[in-house]
């Protein structure tokens, strides 16, 4: 990646562009725009830079965040435009959601898995549109017809009679072509589908990447904050100096505290916790485990719990010889982002009055940061031209960079002093302050024989992100990884009762079939396993309806990484989700600990058209990684408010030591779909429910409530 | 106000800090703007803020600067000025190691402090307890093994 900061002044007086005019021209089809005229006056709204050493550059919105999106999607441009690897770049695109948000959705954030599936049209169309201008282009330079002109790898073009010529040697004619009626896709597979290496590891082995933590400018300051111990308390009234401190500045749900370094800042943060006064929450049970346990119990056993959706609706739970009724349990988990929260705010002001907020930070969620700059008092007026975004690399995102409370705090402390503030939070800030992956029950009641379940009701009772967000009357992301299952199931009944809690939530990677998936696949398995069936013979015939399904689970049967584990430490799931298709098998042993470990991995994936297998192969084994930790030892409970969780001393993740071999097998998509699935969070749901079934065959013990070791510490081996 | 003379990077430095406890972490990243090291955890866990102190491996965020006079800091952004360390980055870049990448500096340094030591690939690649949220554990262990020229 580049500095964006420093190219922009570089670009515009001396090296030629695709933008201006013909950014109205690159913009995906399907979205249906036109560039406005603010977008053509500055060259914003283009996706692709053409630069005078004939560099290409991908501007996309998309986060980087680790998942590689800005590299997968610069392979889609550079297939379009026949790029040599070495010449590609990507950048993050300012804050222009019209432009750059998901073509899907309109709005500009990563999350969902959404990225490549929704861009990959668009930018395909888009890039073929600029190959076709740019032949265009070359016609007006040097003569001929554009038919005349052809694409050569490397970014160049090729005349019968003129000879090759390169990008950045036309650009000053692009702005007289004009977009093709229609396009033809390269469809060489040259780059998409090859494991090219990523474009933004260099800065990542040596330094040089700049996370949002990293952001340094000329007289800026440092800050850090304290929450309420209490989560959700706000503040009553607070010192307004501390020893140390330039600032202490009251955030409404925090103090921050700004100082000459961030230590400093924390440290003071920290002591002062205890002399502010905290206006607690009304309702404490609504912030106790515990206590939202046992209404959850409450709401599984009532026959019409309040507020109830139903959304498969034919279920009975169904006849035949195997019977199951059982509970599964998975809990508030935090997403521990390597990568603190944190944001740099500047401030400027034109006679006394705020003309200008810029930004820069982390973010998953770019769409929503001009209304947090708008909410903060004295800011309200302020036009999208006077916020500026950064989005600097994310050191980790999972879902919890969407949200806005860090964006928030960091403007108001930039206002409060005046100067440029880095905003930092302290990791047991940033465990305690967490928008939780709901809690949930999931109660399955089924029956069925030999031959499959011969009906399923389902319920999930858990803490509902978007009840609590108020923005939408019925929550399928709930019961994402029970509706629509791929079995045929001939009769279901998939319900949802809202659990109220007050206990902030947030997206977590994977969402919905984080647990619903584990719930779900176990209680297949559990049935299998009382039937006497193999767990994916099981599975298969009920997977009558859907050919990419029954392929991912026979290949993964007939793989001999999976006929090497022993059946007695095996584990079998499965997962349709993302518009992907994942099988997973795992082994496990016990550690010197007697506690589970998973000594081997064999994912099949197919997920749809592959962009990259490398980047398919990495997601698959952090998603490991994360269904691990995640399963084994980590919920953050509460007590009467107050998070049971620390720091990375009672979050217990993995380390090398602890990785096991991981394979990954990926399918060719089905051609006649033709489209990426996510890869992102399919890696996650089936971990959780494979553990389950390799200890039940190992140990005799069904696990149905997560974690499997509560209170594991990083130090207890 | 202590002033602290410490090498870095091979390079005489002297420190102005009104703290003596500061860590060597946040003198690093705020006094001196060298980035590359991370904060993660601020309690010697994560292993993000790995550096070397007298070829030592240590977590910066629990170093105080003070410990630190007189003393010889290696951090990320020097790990290319040793032949190892060059090797050591080529091989991640070679398995395409990280994904976020914000605990690979640590990692990196962690690697390399142990390789520089002695210590066998084997041993290096199984013994590392940093943290890294991504899971790319799989990929530092293929590329430590994969090092040419390293027992």
């Amino acid at each position: 990646m580049r500095d964006t900061a420093q190219d922009d002044s570089l670009v515009l007086d001396r090296r030629s562009f695709i933008g201006g005019a013909a950014a109205a021209f690159l913009m995906p089809v399907s979205l249906g725009l036109t560039a406005s005229p603010a977008a053509a006056a500055t060259g914003v709204g283009a996706y692709i830079r053409i630069d005078a050493d004939n560099t290409v550059t991908l501007i996309t919105g998309q986060t980087e965040m680790g998942q590689g999106i800005g590299s997968g999607l610069a392979q889609i441009m550079a297939e379009e435009l026949m790029l040599d690897w070495a010449q590609v770049r990507f950048e993050h695109a300012p804050v222009n959601p019209a432009v750059y948000g998901l073509p899907g959705w309109g709005l500009q954030l990563t999350g969902g898995s959404t990225s490549t599936m929704m861009w990959y049209t668009p930018l395909r169309t888009a890039s073929a549109k600029a190959a076709w201008r740019l032949r265009a282009a070359a016609a007006l330079t040097f003569g001929g017809t554009q038919a005349q002109w052809s694409l050569v790898v490397g970014g160049k073009l090729r005349h019968a009679t003129y000879g090759e010529k390169t990008f950045a040697s036309v650009l000053g004619k692009i702005a007289s072509t004009s977009d093709p009626a229609s396009v033809s896709f390269a469809g060489t597979k040259r780059i998409v589908g090859q494991g090219v290496r990523r474009l933004d590891l260099a800065g990542k082995v040596n330094g040089t990447a700049k996370f949002g933590t990293d952001v340094m400018l000329p007289g800026m300051v440092f800050a850090s904050v304290v929450h309420c111990p209490t989560i959700t308390g706000t503040v009553k009234s607070c010192p307004t100096s501390a020893a140390g401190a330039l600032a202490v500045v009251n955030l409404g749900n925090a103090v921050g505290v700004v100082a000459s370094n961030t230590w400093a800042a924390m440290r003071i943060a920290n002591s002062l916790q205890s002399k502010v006064t905290w206006t607690l929450p009304a309702d404490l049970s609504l912030l106790d485990s515990a206590a939202l346990a046992s209404k959850a119990q409450a709401l599984q056993a009532a026959a019409k719990p309040a507020n109830l959706q139903v959304f498969e609706t034919a279920g009975t739970p169904g006849a035949g010889t195997g019977k199951l009724d059982a509970i599964y349990k998975t809990p508030f988990l935090a997403h521990a982002c390597m990568e603190v929260l944190n944001a740099t705010v500047q401030v400027t002001k034109t006679n006394g009055v705020v003309s200008k907020v810029e930004l820069w930070l982390p973010t998953q969620g770019q769409s929503f940061i001009a209304a947090t700059v708008r909410s903060v008092a004295g800011l309200a007026n302020l036009t999208d031209a006077q916020i500026k975004v950064n989005s600097m690399l994310c050191g980790g995102g999972f879902g919890r960079k969407i949200e806005q409370d860090y964006v928030l705090q960091a403007v108001k402390l930039a206002v409060a002093v005046g100067k440029p503030v880095k905003l930092t939070w302290s990791r047991p800030q940033d465990f305690k302050n967490d928008k939780y992956r709901p809690y949930a029950s999931m109660r399955v009641r089924m029956g069925g024989d030999a031959n499959g379940i011969t009906g399923l009701v389902y319920r999930n009772v858990s803490a509902s992100i978007t009840f609590q967000q108020g923005t939408n009357p019925e929550d399928t992301g709930a019961v994402a990884g029970a509706v629509k299952l791929p079995y045929a199931i001939p009769n279901r009944r998939i319900e949802f009762a809202p659990l109220p809690t007050a206990i902030p939530l947030g997206y977590w990677r994977s969402v919905g079939e984080s647990y619903n998936t584990f719930a779900v696949e176990s209680a297949i398995d559990e049935l299998a396993m009382a039937l006497g069936q193999d767990p994916i013979a099981y599975r298969l015939r009920m997977l009558t309806a859907d050919a990419r399904a029954t392929k991912a689970l026979q290949t993964l049967k007939n793989s001999p990484n999976y006929t090497a584990m022993p059946t007695m430490r095996r584990g079998v799931a499965f997962l349709r989700g993302f518009n992907s298709y994942v099988a997973l098998a795992l082994e496990i042993a016990l550690d010197s600990a007697s506690r589970i470990k998973v000594t081997k991995a064999h994912y099949v994936v197919d997920c749809g058209v592959v962009i990259n297998p490398n980047a398919v192969e990495a997601q698959m084994q952090g998603g490991l990684v994360h269904g691990i930790y995640s399963a084994l030892y980590n919920r953050v409970s509460f007590v009467n408010g107050v998070p049971q969780v620390q720091n990375f001393s009672n979050y217990r993740v993995l380390t090398p030591r602890d990785m096991p071999k991981v394979t990954v097998d990926i399918l060719q998509g089905d051609p006649a779909t033709a489209m990426p699935g996510g890869i992102g969070e399919a890696g996650v749901p089936c971990v959780a429910p494979a553990l389950a079934a390799a200890w039940h065959r190992m140990s005799g013990t069904r696990v149905r409530e997560l974690p499997f070791h509560p209170g594991a510490t990083m130090s207890d081996d | 106000m202590a002033q602290i003379s410490f090498k870095l990077n091979g390079v005489a430095r002297t420190v102005t800090v009104d703290n003596i406890e500061t860590p060597l972490l946040w003198v690093l990243r705020d006094l001196l703007g060298l980035t590359g090291t991370k904060y993660g955890c601020g309690v010697e866990i994560c292993g993000a803020c790995t550096v070397l102190v007298n070829g030592q491996p240590e977590k910066s965020c629990d170093e105080s600067i003070g410990e630190v006079a007189g003393k010889s800091v290696m951090t990320i952004e020097a790990l290319n000025s040793d032949p190892l360390g060059a090797k050591l980055q080529a091989a991640w870049l070679q398995h395409q190691v990280p994904q976020c990448g914000f605990c690979q500096s640590g990692m990196l340094m962690a690697a390399y402090g142990r390789l520089k030591a002695g210590e066998s690939r084997a041993s290096t690649a199984s013994g590392l307890s940093n943290i890294c949220q991504c899971g790319t554990f799989q990929r530092v262990k293929e590329a430590i093994l994969s090092l040419p020229g390293v027992a």
